[in-house]
This record gives C-alpha cells, structure tokens and sequence, in this order.
C-alpha cells in the first residue's frame, strides 16, 4: 500500500492551489454575496485544463485520472465551495456520462466542448415531487417520429441557467419501472426547454440553481444517450463518481475552516492569552483536523478504486457520508472559535457553514447515502 | 529563432522554515520549489521563444530530488532539460554551481541566450549567473527589468540599477540575470504538467563532469536571525497609549 | 603583499567601506587601498578617510559599462596580491565583484553585514539567508577574500586630518562588449528615508491607499518620514519603490521606527534592526514584529493610531 501521490498530481495540486489563490479566493466574498457565476475564472480554468482533467484527450480532456481531478475540486472548495461544485458536476457527472454511454458522434459533439471547457454541463434529473424518491418523477419523453417529446418540470437543477449542455432524465416507458427511464443530451437554446430563476439559496450561492421547463421539446433520437431505459443505471453510476467529487469538496471546506480556525485562535487575545491556548479550542481544531484526514484518505481511496476500474459505489457513499457530515459539524465549530466575528459577513467561515449544509443533502442526501452503504454491507 | 538557456535552482521553500528551540533552524517540515526568481527566468525563455521561435532548454544542478523541480520546469515551456545531480550536489557553493553549469553548457548545448534568476531565494547570493558568463567568456547584464531580442542578433535590456533605469544593449551570444518585474510566471495547465514528462531529460552523473573544486567559500555557521528585543506590551486603551508616550519621552524619543 | 583593498561607485559608499578597511588594516599593519571613480582633487577625502593609496578611474564614456573596467582592475589585484578586497554592493558593484571573483578564481561573500577576524586571524564575514530569516557565517580559504558590502552596513569614515597617501590614476579601459544607450533617472520621493531620525512604517493592516494618511500625520508630528513595507510599493504600488523597507529595499536607522499594521516578517524587519527604538501596533498579539520591538500595542491600527496622534498632540504642537 503507498500512500503516495505521483510527481505530477503534486505538481498539479500545487497548481490549482496558487489559481484558487490567485483569482478564486479574492472574489469568493463577492460571487456568494452576489450569487454570481464568475464566468471570467470558469473561462481561465478552461485555459488550464481544469474542466475536463479525467476526460481522454482525444475527447478534449487532459487525459489525466480521477485522483487528480479530485484533488484539483479539493484545492478550489478551498477557497470557494461554489467553483469547486461547478467544476465537480460538471466534470464528475455530465462529462462522464457522456463518456461512459455516449457514441463517438456524440462524444465528438458533446464531451469534447464540454472537457475543454467551452460548454458547461449539467445534470438534470431532480423534480418538484421527486427527490430521494427518483422513481416518483412525471417527465415524460415520447417518441414521435424521429425525435422525443419531453414534458415535464425539473427542479434543483446546479447550472441550469448557465449550462449548455443539459443531461436530462425522462420516461420513455413508465410500465417498465427501474428500467423505463432514459437520459437525453439536449444543448441550450433547443426550443421547448427553459431555465427559471436562479433559486436565492442558503449557501453555495455563486452556483447557480434553477427549475427547468419542458413543454413539448423536440429532441433528436440521436441525442439519446445510450439505450433506451437506461437511465437509472447510467445516473446511477454517474451518482458513484459526483459522490467522490463532493467529497473533495467538503475536504476543500473543512480545510478552509481549520485554517482559519488556527489563524483566528492564535490571534485572539482573550483573558490576556491566545484562545488557542485554551483547551476547548485546542480540542475543536484536534477534532476538525483528525476528521479533515479520515475524510481525505476515505475520498481519495475511492478516487483510487475508480482509477484501478474497481468498484467503488460504495466507498464514493461513504466518502460522501463522512466528509460532508464532517464539514457541517466542522464549519460548526469553527464559527464558534470564531465567536461573535464568525457569525458576521466578511468572516470566511460564516460562509464555510452556510455552503457545507447543502452537501449533506445534494447527490444524495446523507441518508440515502446510508441506504445505499447499509445495502451494500448487509448483502 | 534563438537557443535560450534558461537556469533554475531546487531550493528550500522558506516559508515551512521554523525556528528550533535552541536558535537552531528546524527544516524538519520543510517542502521544495524552484527558486522564485528562476521561475521569471523560465518564463522569459518561454516567452521569447513565443515571439521568436527556436528553443528552451532548462539546467539544474542539484540532489535527485530535484527531479520534481525538472518535471516542474519543463511544465513551464521548456523542450528539454539537462540534470546533473548527485547527493553532494546539495549545498553547491555559487563559484561551484557556475563551473558545472559552464560545462555542462560549453560541451553540450548550443546557445544564443542565457537566462538566469537575479539571485536564488535561498542563500541570495547574487553570483551564479554572472560568474557563468565569466566562466563562459560571454557578457553579463545583471538586474534586468525588460528584454527584447533586436536585430542582427543583439539584446536590448533595461537594467534597474539605484538611480533609475539604464538600456543597454550587446551582441549576442549574453547570459541575462533577471527581477521578478520582467514578468508573471504562467500557472502550468494540467497538460502542462502531464506532459513535461514526455520531454527529454539529460541526466549527467558527478562521474562524468570535471571534478567539482573545493569551495572558496566555506559556511562555519547558520542560526536563526535574531531580532529579539522583546520589550513591553501595551494595550489600545486610553490608558495604554498614555504609558506608551510616557515610554517613547522616557527614552528620549519625544521631549 | 598584504593589503586591504576596497572599490566603490559612489563617494559615500567609499567612506563607509574606509571605515571597516581601516580597522581590518589597523589589525594586521597593512595599508588600505581605495579604488574610486572620482577626480584629482577628491583624492585628499579618501585619504582623511583612512586610505593609504587612492587609485583614480578616469571617466567611463556616456555608453561604457562598469564592466570595462574588469580587466585592468584584475590584472591590478593580481599584481599587487591583498589579503582582502571589498566593493560597495550597489547592482553595479554585486555584478562586478561576482565576475572580478571569477576572474580572479577566488570566493565572494555577498551582502556581507558584518566582519571580523577569528582567533587564527581569518576574516570570518556573515550574511543573511533564508530570506533573511538566518544569518550564515563564512570564511574564505583563497586570496584576496571578498565580500561586497551593503549600503549603510558602516557609518562614513570620520576624516583625520593630517593623514598622507599616494594616489595614481588607471588608464581607459578597453572597451567592454555591453553599451549602456540611455538612462532614466527616476525621480525620488520627495525625501530620503535613510536619513530620517523617525519613520514611521505601513504594512499590510492598511486597507485603502488613503490610510496612509493617518501615518503622514504621525509622521509629521514627530519630524519624520513614511516608509513602507514590500506589498505596499511593489504589488500595490501605492508608494514607491524608494521608499520599501527591507532586504531588497532600503536599511533605516532611525531614532524611532513606528510600524503601523506591520507584521514584522525577516525580510522587512532585516531592514530595521539599526534603529534605536522599534515600535509597533498590530492586532495580532503573535505578529512576529512584537519580538523585534521595544514597545508594542497590541490592537486595530485604525483605532489606535487616532488615539496616538491625539496623545502626541498634546505633548508636541504639530511642527510643519
């Protein structure tokens, strides 16, 4: 067993470490106070191969492997947790769905703009009525000579108003059950689909939520993504690698709040010493750092088990599990070493624990997570 | 379409430097990185390449760890790299680290340019890159703020010197020593990075270089700076800042 | 033959290197050699100063760089063999020690901030390193030892009077490869920090350019200067580069250094180790500048120095 990263992941981790540092980290304050997408960094990310690191390069990617492309949503959560979730689902779910299921036609069309970076994806599979409860969805999609006919709303859709090319799941046979659902890659601006408003959210503001709207949106049966009914499966999968990707995205969070927690408690003078000298904070940072570590090596040996082509739905689930559980009660306690400043806007961890709540409930919520993992273990 | 040499030093980052108990450095935490001023010179090379063609070449002289700080060069527009590295290459001495350079390159690699960080972030000693162009028969502009290639093969070079600025210009073949000013080193793209192993490395071995002299300059010693005056402590109220002035006219700062 | 010698570019650089030359010559009974690029009748300065020998350039042409010099001046030091050859660290000067030594096959101490002679006699110099954050002995096992020294390391040789030395002058030198074209003299702030008896410093704690205001005010109630630290001139830009404190800016040995917002790290705080009385405020208690300081608040810059300037104006009515 090594516990090693490769020459070039530590280069590269360095990398994306100095771009947060350089042009996430000074406008993460203002993208979350202003729910804005910063297309300005998504469009230098692009230059840096950081959209599409796991992608082959013959599909516009960097050709590199998912650990990499983890601890790249790693370094960025750090410094703006909203960025880091763009990238991830973008990447992690609608670049891989395409290539694992896609044709070369649309591998060539889709997945190559997407892997450099050109159009961003999304994933489109949440509606009103059906959360965890995947198989209470009403969007249907007909088939009508040579193209489908979709109707339906989705909801909690991370791009919807910014993406381009949009991975929607719809029924094509809702006798057939688990097997009855299929995924269509539909591009912006087809006539039929709109995005609503961007949802004012708690946290992860910047990134950008909102309904999508079907009513009678044609789309090509050369846009069906891999076999009819598939669906599920395809999401299902596609789920296992945006869980490693959340992951890294709470390790990013809780990094951020121990960082913090340490610059803060050696700098507040209280009762005439630094707080960091009291117990009760030295313990809260022993916790947050202890946890920060078990999270790591949980989430990148997931990553790993993909990079080996092992199964790995189950470690993604607890990764998931762990380090966004961890990152709620984490970016807890860091408020509270924070005190009074912590609770004000200008403090990063009043940030910190406003975007780590939605992690516990997206791609997943924890306790599907649950669901999934006892499933496996009990078997 | 010049042939630009382009330096680089693998050096201790400073930042993970801590102070040991007893005044002692502690290097115990410490991690590696190019030198920051090479990194400028790496990027010049890059550049000028970009607007004139030709090639990149980087050198280093240091322990086989420094492998990283290649692969990381080479992520940074560079063609190839030459290596010479060795266990005892660790704390080379400048006339040292400039004799195996000027070997290296007299024997080895054709130029027309060579770029060289100002000084190294470690020791700062400010001499390799003008004690190579000696050691090389060439000329030296130090402390360059701005480069260009000219015509008929001279340089144009804007130096910082204490009262301004001075251009200068030489025939080329020049070896250039550079200030962070001339330019933003680029952060390597995940491409970048990948695929700087796939260029050629030259690795030279102590065994097949000249023998390295003894240095002339020997370090007896290395302690952390002191700057310990540790005086009094005052608060930010009224009543601190009051006893603060009535410390600053006690030393006879203010009447 | 034995001999301390010493080159520098500027006439007050000269003067402080006569300083430590003469004591390295009082210690071994040798003469001290200066190498100047002055005319005739300055000679007499260098020599009150303490050199026995003042060794004239003549004028380089308009386009000619120092490095003309190198050969004749090497062929010199061959020729007359000193223990020890110092040279005033401007950039011009580091360049050419660095080939000078070279040439000569000898080591250099660069930035060399103090010497001294072992218990055997050797010349033991020390520099910093790290950044500042460590101070590295050296000595040197060829001949001539050098070392270039920065400016302010010394005080100007006081002049004595009554002193006699030789003086000769050194032909033109070839001319050199590299031509100088222009020069652009920058323009210097209004006044020189180095001079300043107090300086009052801001560093990163200032959030906007128009703080720096507050430290004008300080600085005028106690006749002095503003510096800066690093960030500030060089990736703010809201002062200039003359004015940056520290190893790749200018030493200060003021009477009082207050910093304002200042953190206090090796790189700045080499810059002030000179000064007489080191203040500081800063709203964090672990600011590595408290160790470095003699008094030191501990709060918000923007609260206290208000407070101070109130203080001060009580006691001194605001001159200027």
């Amino acid at each position: 067993m090594e516990f090693k990263l490769t020459e070039e992941q530590e280069l590269i981790r360095k990398n994306m470490r100095e771009f947060a540092d350089k042009y996430v980290e000074p406008i993460a304050g203002e993208i979350d106070e202003n729910s804005r997408h910063p297309a300005e960094v998504f469009k230098k990310l692009a230059e840096g191969d950081w959209m599409g690191i796991p992608i082959p390069t013959e599909y516009g990617g960097a050709g590199s492997d998912y650990l990499t492309h983890i601890l790249a949503i790693e370094e960025l959560s750090r410094s703006c947790a909203s960025t880091g979730f763009t990238v991830s689902i973008h990447v992690g779910i609608a670049c891989m769905l395409v290539l694992l299921n896609g044709t070369e036609e649309q591998k060539q069309q889709y997945l190559l703009p997407m892997a450099k970076g050109e159009k961003l994806g999304a994933f489109v599979l949440t509606e009103p009525g059906a959360g965890t409860d995947v198989m209470a969805a009403t969007t249907t999609a007909v088939l009508d000579g040579d193209a489908y006919v979709i109707n339906g709303t989705k909801t909690f859709t991370s791009n919807g108003p910014t993406g381009d090319v949009y991975m929607v799941f719809a029924w094509t046979d809702k006798a057939a059950g688990r097997k009855g659902m299929s995924c269509f890659i539909i591009p912006r601006g087809t006539a039929g689909m709109s995005a609503g408003t961007h949802f004012k959210k708690m946290g992860l503001r910047s990134s950008q939520t909102s309904e999508m709207v079907f009513k009678d949106c044609r789309v090509p049966k050369a846009n069906l993504l891999g076999k009819e009914g598939a669906g599920l499966v395809m999401a299902m999968a596609g789920f296992d690698h945006g869980r490693v990707g959340i992951a890294a995205q709470c390790i990013g969070i809780i990094q951020a709040a121990l960082d913090e927690s340490i610059r803060y408690s050696k700098e507040r003078v209280q009762f005439g010493n630094p707080i960091a000298r009291n117990q009760a904070i030295s313990w809260m940072i022993a916790d947050m750092a202890t946890e920060l570590s078990a999270a790591r090596f949980l989430t990148y040996h997931a990553a790993w088990l993909k990079d080996q082509k092992q199964a790995f739905s189950k470690e993604a689930a607890m990764a998931k599990l762990f380090a966004s559980e961890a990152a709620m009660r984490h970016t807890i306690k860091a408020v509270q070493i924070h005190g009074g400043y912590g609770y004000c806007k200008g403090a990063k961890v009043e940030r910190l624990i406003r975007d780590a709540k939605i992690t516990e409930i997206y791609e997943g919520t924890s306790e599907a997570q649950r669901m999934v993992i006892s499933g496996n273990v009990l078997r | 379409m010049p042939n630009i040499v382009a330096c680089f030093k693998w050096v201790v980052d400073e930042a993970y430097i801590r102070k040991g108990a007893s005044g002692a450095l502690d290097f115990s935490a410490v991690d590696y990185k190019i030198s920051d001023y090479d990194r400028n010179a790496i990027e010049e090379a890059a550049r000028l390449k970009g607007l004139h063609g030709g090639s990149v070449t980087v050198l280093t002289a240091g322990v086989p760890e420094a492998a990283k700080g290649v692969k990381d060069a080479l992520s940074r527009g560079a063609d190839q790299a030459f290596f010479a590295s060795d266990p005892s290459f660790s704390q080379l001495e400048s006339s040292q680290t400039a004799a195996i350079l000027g070997e290296i390159i007299r024997f080895l690699i054709p130029f027309d340019l060579i770029i060289c960080g100002e000084g190294s972030s470690d020791q700062y000693a400010q001499q390799v890159g003008t004690r190579l162009a000696e050691n090389l028969g060439i000329p030296c502009i130090s402390y360059v703020q701005k480069l260009t290639i000219g015509e008929g093969g001279r340089i144009l070079a804007e130096r910082r010197v204490e009262e301004g600025v001075e251009v200068v210009e030489a025939p080329l073949p020049v070896l250039v020593t550079v200030l962070p000013e001339i330019n933003t080193p680029r952060i390597p793209g995940v491409k970048d990075t990948l695929m700087a192993s796939k260029k050629p490395v030259v690795a030279i071995k102590k065994e097949e270089l000249l023998p390295v002299g003894a240095a002339p300059l020997q370090t007896l010693g290395m302690t952390a700076t002191r700057m310990e005056r540790n005086g009094e402590i005052f608060a930010a109220t009224p009543e601190g800042i009051a006893r603060f002035v009535e410390a600053l006219q006690k030393r006879g700062i203010i009447s | 033959m034995p001999g301390i010698w010493i080159f520098a570019e500027r006439k007050d650089l000269a003067q402080e290197l006569l300083t430590i030359g003469r004591e390295l010559a009082l210690q071994t009974g040798v003469k001290v050699t200066a190498i100047v690029t002055d005319q005739d009748d300055q000679a007499d300065i260098y020599i009150a100063g303490g050199a026995d020998e003042v060794v004239l350039l003549s004028p380089l042409a308009e386009d000619m760089s120092l490095d003309a010099w190198l050969p004749v001046i090497a062929a010199e030091t061959k020729g007359a063999d000193p223990d020890i050859f110092l040279i005033a660290a401007t950039a011009r000067g580091k360049d050419f020690a660095a080939r000078l030594a070279a040439r000569l096959e000898t080591g250099l101490c660069s930035n060399c901030i103090a010497l001294s002679r072992g218990e055997d006699g050797t010349v033991v110099m020390e520099r910093l390193a790290y950044g500042g954050a460590a101070v590295q002995q050296v000595s040197c096992a060829t001949r001539p030892v050098m070392a270039t020294i920065p400016p302010r390391t010394f005080a100007p040789a006081p002049a004595e009077h009554g002193r006699s030395g030789e003086v000769r002058k050194l032909l033109l030198p070839p001319t050199s490869p590299v031509r100088i074209l222009d020069r652009k003299i920058k323009e210097r702030s209004s006044q020189d920090i180095t001079e300043a008896k107090v300086v009052i410093c801001v560093g990163r704690g200032m959030e906007k350019q128009e703080d720096i205001d507050m430290a004008r005010q300080l600085a005028d109630l106690l006749g002095g200067e503003v510096g800066c630290t690093r960030p500030i001139s060089e990736e703010l830009h809201w002062l200039p580069d003359d004015l940056c404190i520290g190893l790749s800016g200018v030493q200060v040995k003021p009477d009082l250094y207050l910093g304002l917002g200042v953190s206090g790290q090796i790189q700045h705080a080499t810059g002030i180790r000179g000064a007489r009385v080191i203040c500081a405020v800063n709203k964090d208690e672990n600011a590595p500048i408290f160790q470095a300081a003699d008094l030191g608040i501990v709060g918000d810059l923007y609260d206290v120095t208000p407070k101070l300037i109130e203080a001060l104006k009580k006691i001194k009515p605001l001159s200027r």
